[in-house]
């Protein structure tokens, strides 16, 4: 619809048109666009907060390199985000699979998993710290107890810390990628169902090659969406693992992750520009994932 | 915590693995029989929710007791206010109940009204300003939008923690810390939420708007009495999204509430578990836990319908 309309006219016409995204552009440029640009900036200086950012180069990038807290942090969040991953995107399909009917025992299955997905989130990390107290008052440790063993210090054993945030997080979430894949499984025409079973396909089968394909889709989201979530944890370690300002990640740091680490150097030890740093490793491993997920060209193409 | 059943969930049709259809009883054993180990997860789901609601209404005394009781043997309200308590006890900090525990007017209740003010200013605020910006990308025929709207499909790539540090010093260089606007301000422009609407306007004919025109309305009218009714099953969708996330915003709040009176209730819970760690006070922070949780646990059920659609609708177009 290109008409050579004066510029005058298409001012008048397009006026309105600027005016009504002018609010969304405004804020989104001074609040996403420029500090991204400047925390870019930032990573490359020695800031905190009170003087003038000091340009130092890559310094800050070098450092992180032999940082040995950060490594650490990037193991521990490794070591999470694929338990996390692995376990919930698994466990999710399964609850779909096994509570997608619309009986009442499905749908009340369905909205026990799901419940955490609108609890407060920092109500649950309160709760699963006193699930986890250290003595017998606990509810672990008072099922330990039956069970016959001593009472665990389970957060302050550095070997269960990790296990048990993704646990925690399994335990938060399959519910929500239940409600995916039961959307995924809705999806998929019965017909092909029907014609399997003309042809004698066994149950596994027909899960093998009818269902598990047509649900890529789903599975693609909830991987994806589970990496990004995970990669960003910071509630769990802080509420959970961290004992005041000085020990964020927990004992001897067995919690430490990416973000709980931006939090450290950033807000308890003012390194500002350190922390862009950190903060600028963390974006570039999340746009990753997300060039797999977001299907930029497919939404253009609509436009 | 009693949910009614998610109705909506479960698309029409019957499992496709699901015995019922054909095998008769013995299938239907087996069916089950093949779902104990879930049966068994949905315990796990629920314990600690009971774990939970039994700590609310224990007395400190029996918080600390071991083996723990499963079932409160002197239920109490005290959790929440403690009749018996006075400043002048030898111990203040023992009894008292959640909403006399802090030092700041109203309690507790100044968390919740700080909260529903946050939560309820950015989805409405983000909504009006979303929902205008993807009228004009989806409808209007103006030049850049192409640019505009990848640019902001791309800032959807942008973990928010990356703009933390410059976005504090944004705030502290406005003088905004430790006020509403620091809450509100910054969250409003919400990329993914202005994506959604696009998406969902775009399968909207043009010819209602067309109409409209020609009967004369302007763009401002428009988008107000046509654009936005059309719009609702999406905005819907998306303030479930918003309120959620603003509800338990934690890490943003941390960083820019510096007074008590300012603090969100995450923010405020978060401080309350670490001043006081002990048995004695799980109650009242157990207590705390549950208020925060019910505003929207009652949001999700008034909701439910949209809030499931929201979810598979924003997962399954990708």
């Amino acid at each position: 619809m290109a008409s050579p309309i004066p510029l005058r006219g298409r001012l008048r016409r397009y006026g309105t048109s600027y005016a009504m995204l002018l609010p969304f552009l405004a804020l989104f440029a001074g609040f996403l666009l420029w500090p991204l640009a400047n925390s870019l900036y930032l990573s490359f200086t020695k800031f905190d907060g009170i003087n003038p950012a000091a340009f130092t180069g890559v310094d800050n990038f070098v450092q992180l390199a032999s940082d040995a807290r950060f490594r650490h942090a990037l193991g521990n969040t490794a070591l999470y985000v694929v338990g996390s991953v692995v376990l919930g995107t698994l466990l999710s399909l399964g609850l779909a699979l096994a509570f997608n009917g619309t009986g009442w025992l499905h749908r009340i299955m369905r909205t026990v998993f799901f419940l955490p997905s609108v609890t407060s989130s920092i109500a649950l990390m309160l709760m699963w710290k006193w699930v986890l107290y250290p003595s017998d008052v606990g509810l672990a440790n008072t099922i330990v107890d039956w069970l016959g063993g001593n009472a665990v210090a389970w957060l302050a054993t550095p070997g269960l810390t990790i296990p048990i945030l993704v646990l925690m997080s399994v335990w938060g979430g399959m519910g929500y990628g239940m409600v995916l894949y039961v959307a995924g499984l809705g999806s998929i025409p019965q017909e092909y169902y029907e014609a399997a079973k003309i042809d004698g396909a066994s149950t596994w089968r027909q899960f093998r090659h009818i269902t598990l394909p047509l649900l890529r889709p789903v599975t693609t989201y909830v991987v994806v969406t589970g990496l990004i979530g995970a990669f960003q944890v910071f509630e769990a370690v802080y509420i959970v693992f961290s004992q005041g300002a000085n020990t964020i990640g927990g004992v001897l740091d067995s919690g430490l992750m990416i973000v709980p680490y931006l939090y450290d150097q950033g807000f308890t030890h003012f390194r500002l520009g350190y922390a862009s740093a950190i903060a600028w490793v963390l974006f570039l491993i999340i746009f990753v994932l997300s060039l797999i997920n977001l299907r930029v060209g497919r939404a253009m193409k609509e436009l | 915590m009693a949910v009614a059943p998610m109705d909506t969930i479960a698309p029409v049709q019957q499992s496709p693995h699901s015995k019922d259809t054909g095998g008769g009883r013995r299938a239907r054993i087996n069916g089950h029989l093949l779902r104990l180990p879930f049966y068994l997860l949905a315990l796990t789901m629920i314990a600690p929710f009971y774990w939970l609601l039994i700590t609310v209404f224990k007395p400190p005394r029996e918080l600390a007791r071991t083996p723990p009781s499963f079932v409160p043997e002197s239920p109490t309200f005290a959790n929440f206010y403690d009749p018996e308590w006075s400043a002048q006890a030898i111990n203040p900090g023992h009894l008292q109940g959640i909403f006399q525990r802090y030092q700041v007017d109203f309690g507790f209740w100044r968390f919740m009204f700080n909260s529903i003010v946050i939560t309820t200013s950015i989805t409405v605020g983000s909504l009006l300003i979303c929902s205008l910006a993807a009228y004009v990308i989806a409808k209007h025929d103006i030049k850049g939008r192409r640019t505009i709207f990848l640019l902001i499909i791309a800032s959807m790539m942008v973990p928010w923690q990356t703009t933390l540090i410059p976005n504090y010093v944004i705030m502290r260089n406005l003088g905004w810390l430790d006020s509403y606007a620091a809450y509100i301000v910054p969250a409003l422009a919400k990329a993914f939420v202005l994506f959604f609407l696009v998406q969902f306007l775009q399968s909207i004919p043009n010819e209602l708007i067309q109409a409209a025109r020609v009967d004369g309305a302007g763009e401002w009218r428009i988008w107000w009495r046509i654009v936005l009714p059309l719009l609702r099953p999406a905005l819907a969708a998306m303030s479930i999204f918003i309120v959620l996330a603003e509800w338990n915003n934690f890490l943003w709040p941390l960083i820019i509430v510096q007074s008590d009176e300012m603090a969100n209730i995450p923010v405020a819970l978060a401080r309350l578990n670490s001043y006081f760690g002990g048995p004695d006070h799980q109650g009242a922070i157990m207590a705390g836990g549950l208020l925060a949780s019910v505003p929207t646990i009652v949001f999700f059920l008034i909701f439910q319908k949209y809030f499931t659609k929201g979810i598979a609708l924003s997962g399954l177009k990708g």
